[in-house]
């Protein structure tokens, strides 16, 4: 694997550290997949200060194949994140196709096309034959920032692109990376002349996380440093592409996901339909989805075992845009809470029996 | 009108009030009905409760006025009360089942009826209004004390239905009196704290108040419901030291009332049978002899009433006079328990003797003593032709007896009357008193409403006047009377029950009713005879109903606690017998015990001896186990991991076990660790905790044996 070539980096924190030796213990072979993910975590948080939970969540996604909706204002460093992320994932000559690249950002408006985020065919006067000319799509990481200020058209383009990893133009169908995932924005308060994204769109966003504002010793950090971070000089902690689809693989492979959690799952999902103050509850690929992320967490705690923590950890942003409550509820984490009660308490009796 | 906001019935507090509304009519029916009418009450308030209250804020109910349904409630009242006077008044249903079916059927109906309409209208109304809630509240007071109202006077037999109850089962019935008043109590204070509006509050506190301060004002005009005497007999109701020389007028007006009549006052059981003759006992307490100033009083003397036992004491003491002529009385001992205090003992007819007795139940009887008499064995004929007078009376003595006011009418009257006497008895005492006595009973008319208290000589206010008065009356008359004519006598007091009362038992109730003043005159060699005026008009009913369970409840009390005790034993055995219940609760109490602790120690001593691959389980269980004894337990919902942060201010070591058991139990199963492992961290984990909790916390986890149950 190349992954292996990646020697562990420095200025990883005494948790990360503790975690590995930790999980050494159980058998060392997820140490470099938990390596990749540490290596990430800290290349995005030299650029980004003050977000690390964020950053965490924008890993695990990325880790488990699944999308990220940002709810936020502007300038509030999503830009950076993504950046960050896509900068720092390099391509291998070997294995990625020249047209990809790190990381693109579309800034989405009423009067943008499908094309212009998927690519169109130009006819090349040269060779008298149509080439297709990759559009922002074909990326590591993709910004959409203002998703929601684009026609459903565009969204609708980007939902087969999120969806199956693929654009279609002019019938003709054309692979985007393996490690294709989009950080979508939206800022919840501007909302005249929007078009909200459709339920079906919001399911495919793994998370979505709604930022607040960062304390204020971090804005004191960002204010002093933004200087020597905006510096490209400087020596970037990087990973492999391939070594990110590596540790992709090795978790799916290792990490091991009990029924039982499984079983939580499904009855929390079943609980939360049958509930008076939800008026749909959350799809069954929401469940689908959620399982890998859970992988990644569980790993990044240092376990290859996917637990009850792991569960309260992302249940709240896997399920907080899916689940529509009825009118009048506002409190989702008090219907969540009262709904994950019983079948976590299944899950922790299921232990000892 | 309170609108509530809720629709929905909640059940608790709708389940209680229907009990305790249910239980008020359960217990007015009890003492009225037949089993079968009370389970009707019980049940239709029952379930009218649930109705009204499920049922009062939807729309068929709802729109009615409350006028309307409490209408409603009236006619279904009526109708079933109608049909089942049809059920029972006519022959057809009692002969297509049988009689008892039909009377059954009747009480059932008759009392679903009363029960379901006037729950239905205390239901609406206390919906619908402010003040419902407090007649509801009244009502249930009203249930118990109209039950127990029969309990007053010392009836302490009374109501049957408690009384039978407690004495077949050997239990004292004032101790189930008791339990009623406490469920009267808790039943009231439910239906206040069932009442979550708080505005109605200050009505139920006014009520609630109202009550007690009427049980104030009770007590305060007429004490404490103990037996009261009517106090007309000259009995103060209190014990008296030294004599009494200065005593209230024995003549009042208007005061004698008839409503405590049956109020029990002593209770006597005869040792020696004895029957009198004149078909009453009497029981003589003292006697008014000395006429002082206006009217006859106790006497100051010590010549004077010799016979007279005038206190109590500690030990035995014989009157000072004993009776003459022994072939015609009989030796009569009794035992005598005073319910109600007295001033001096009193025993049958004449004690001689007096003697206290260990009482034996302290709570019902204020005195028990016993008493000989010398009980007269004579009829009147053998008074023919006797003397007066005793022998070693003083001449000063019997002018005492014969000493009566300055008023001559009195002899004119006697003369008068003993002119019509035959020749041959024309100068015998006994025949004088004789026709005395008959004319007061012609002519006389008994009555408590008499205006003579006032008058300067009440017994002249009386015989001259209208002849209207009671025993005080009729008393000191014929005495005046036989005094003016040479007879020396005085008034006896003391009581006089009817001999038919005795019913043949050993034992003879005294009542209120039973207080008695009589003339009565000193023979020669006989003693003092009674000669008692019965007048043949009466304007009073002074006729009780026999109270003849109480009268052999009371003697078997008196008679021998002990065999009362072996009695009420006795009555114990068809019932459960009580020792082997509780012998079993404690068989199956160390059961329990002993089932919890050897789980309880099993789940500890198991992980030391089973296989690796259940260590994680066991072990982990067994550690849980000793968290749970010193009180660290998993909430209901809360995952091993947060637990574990939670318990590692204990014990940091549990949240290194709790991954190491999470990672068997969710993770990969083959991925063990060896039972040493697990033996240190359990090790460490104990020394962790030995460490962090306090020893008696410690203690209490081992001894109790039911932790393990709180480990989840």
């Amino acid at each position: 694997m190349t992954s292996e070539s990646i020697a562990v980096m420095p200025g990883l924190d005494a948790n990360h550290t503790s975690a590995i030796t930790e999980s050494t213990t159980s058998g060392n072979s997820l140490a470099t997949s938990i390596a990749v993910l540490n290596q990430l975590i800290s290349a995005v948080k030299a650029q980004v200060l003050g977000r690390d939970d964020v950053i965490e969540l924008a890993i695990i996604a990325l880790i488990a194949d699944g999308h990220v909706l940002l709810e936020d204002f502007p300038g509030s460093g999503k830009t950076t994140l993504a950046k960050a992320l896509g900068e720092a994932i390099v391509g291998d000559s070997a294995t990625t196709a020249e047209f990809i690249v790190p990381f693109r950002r579309i800034q989405f408006t009423p009067d943008l096309l499908p094309s212009d985020v998927t690519g169109v065919p130009i006819f090349d006067t040269s060779t008298n034959e149509f080439i297709f000319r990759h559009g922002p799509l074909f990326a590591h990481v993709v910004l959409a920032d203002e998703i929601n200020r684009t026609s459903p058209k565009v969204q609708s383009a980007m939902l087969e692109a999120m969806g199956e990893k693929q654009v279609t133009v002019d019938n003709v169908t054309y692979k985007l990376d393996d490690l294709f995932f989009v950080i979508a924005t939206q800022n919840p308060l501007d909302l005249v002349g929007t078009y909200p994204l459709p339920t079906p769109q919001l399911d495919r966003f793994l998370f979505k996380i709604t930022m607040v504002h960062i304390d204020r010793d971090a804005e004191l950090d960002v204010l002093a440093t933004y200087k020597e971070r905006r510096d490209k000089t400087a020596n970037k902690i990087t990973v492999t592409r391939d070594a990110v689809l590596a540790a992709r693989r090795q978790i799916d492979q290792e990490v091991n996901i009990s029924s039982a959690v499984k079983t939580a799952l499904v009855d929390i999902s079943r609980n939360l339909r049958e509930d008076d103050r939800v008026l749909q509850g959350n799809s069954t690929r929401s469940m689908v989805l959620m399982l890998p992320a859970l992988q990644v967490v569980a790993a990044l705690r240092g376990r290859n075992y996917v637990s009850a923590a792991d569960i309260e950890l992302l249940l709240p942003r896997v399920l907080g845009h899916r689940i529509e409550l009825a009118p009048g509820v506002s409190d989702l984490s008090r219907v969540l809470a009262d709904n994950m009660c019983e079948p976590m308490e299944q899950l922790a009796r299921g232990t000892l029996s | 009108m309170a609108e509530l906001t809720e629709s929905r019935m909640r059940y608790f507090p709708t389940s209680m009030r229907a009990a305790i509304i249910a239980s008020s009519f359960w217990v007015l029916s009890l003492s009225l009905t037949v089993l079968s009418g009370s389970v009707a009450a019980f049940v239709g308030c029952v379930l009218t409760c649930y109705l009204m209250d499920g049922r009062l804020r939807r729309p068929p109910l709802q729109q009615l006025r409350s006028f309307a349904i409490i209408l409603a409630a009236l006619v279904v009242c009526g109708m079933g009360l109608l049909l089942a006077s049809l059920l029972t008044s006519t022959a057809l249903p009692g002969a297509l089942t049988s009689p008892m079916l039909a009377f059954n059927a009747g009480e059932f109906l008759q009392w679903f009826a009363l029960s379901a309409s006037i729950t239905a209208i205390l239901r609406t109304l206390a919906h619908r209004t402010s003040y419902g809630a407090v007649i509801e509240i009244l009502f249930v007071a009203t249930a118990f004390v109209i039950t127990l109202a029969a309990h007053r006077n010392g009836m302490i037999h009374r109501p049957f239905f408690i009384g039978d109850f407690a004495l077949v089962r050997g239990i004292d019935p004032s101790a189930i009196l008791m339990a009623f008043g406490c469920a009267a109590v808790l039943s009231l204070a439910a239906l206040l704290m069932v009442e979550n509006t708080e505005r109605r509050l200050p009505y139920h506190f006014a009520v609630l108040g109202m009550l007690c301060f009427s049980l104030l004002i009770y007590i305060r005009m007429f004490g404490l419901p103990t037996p009261q005497l009517t106090d007309d007999l000259g009995l103060t109701g209190q014990e008296q030291l030294g004599n009494s020389s200065q005593r209230d007028n024995p003549f009042r007006d208007g005061e004698n009332d008839a409503s405590d009549k049956e109020a029990p006052v002593a209770v006597v059981v005869f040792r020696d049978d004895y029957t009198p003759l004149n078909g009453a006992y009497y029981f003589r307490e003292s006697a008014y002899s000395e006429f002082r100033g206006s009217m006859l009083d106790f006497t100051t003397r010590a010549d004077m009433d010799q016979d007279l036992i005038k206190n109590f004491t500690n030990t035995r003491s014989e009157s000072a006079q004993l009776p003459t002529a022994l072939d015609q009385h009989t030796p009569v001992r009794m035992t005598i328990g005073m319910l109600v205090a007295h001033r001096s003992p009193f025993g049958l007819e004449s004690p001689v003797a007096y003697e206290n007795v260990a009482n034996p139940n302290n709570l019902r009887f204020k005195r028990t003593y016993d008493a000989y008499s010398m009980a007269p064995e004579y009829d009147f004929e053998y008074m023919l032709g006797r003397e007066t007078g005793r022998a070693d009376w003083s001449d000063e003595v019997l002018q005492k007896y014969l000493e009566v006011p300055d008023d001559p009418r009195y002899k004119e009257l006697a003369e008068s009357l003993l002119t019509d006497l035959k020749p041959e008895y024309a100068d015998d005492p006994f025949a004088k008193a004789w026709s005395i006595k008959t004319y007061l009973d012609e002519n006389g008319i008994y009555s408590l409403k008499n205006e003579h208290a006032y008058a300067d000589d009440p017994a002249a206010s009386f015989l001259f006047g209208d002849l209207t008065g009671y025993c005080m009356h009729f008393s000191f008359a014929a005495t005046y009377m036989f005094r003016s004519v040479g007879i020396p006598s005085r008034v006896g007091i003391g009581y006089s029950v009817p001999a038919s009362n005795r019913a043949g038992g050993s034992s003879l109730l005294v009542q209120a009713i039973h207080g008695h003043a009589w003339p009565e005159i000193y023979f020669k060699d006989v003693g003092w005879v009674i000669v008692d005026p019965a007048p043949q008009q009466t304007l009073v009913d002074m006729s009780t109903d026999p109270q003849n369970e109480l009268q052999q409840l009371l003697g078997d009390m008196l008679r021998d606690d002990a065999s009362f005790e072996d009695f009420l034993d006795s009555q114990q055995t068809p019932f459960i017998d009580l020792q082997m219940l509780l012998n079993t609760l404690y068989a199956v109490a160390l059961l329990i015990l002993l089932a919890g602790y050897s789980v309880k120690f099993y789940r500890l001593w198991i992980p030391a001896h089973t296989v690796a691959d259940k260590q994680y389980r066991v072990g982990y269980r067994a550690v849980l186990d000793k968290l749970s004894a010193v009180g660290m337990r998993r909430r209901y919902g809360e995952s091993r991991e947060q637990f574990a942060r939670r318990a590692s201010t204990l014990t940091p070591s549990i949240e290194l076990m709790t991954d190491a058991h999470l990672r068997c139990a969710l993770g990969d199963a083959a991925v063990q660790n060896n039972p040493s492992q697990w033996a240190a961290m359990r090790l460490h984990i104990d020394q962790e905790l030995r460490a962090s909790t306090a020893t008696s916390r410690r203690v209490i986890a081992l001894i109790n044996p039911f932790s393990w149950l709180m480990t989840k």
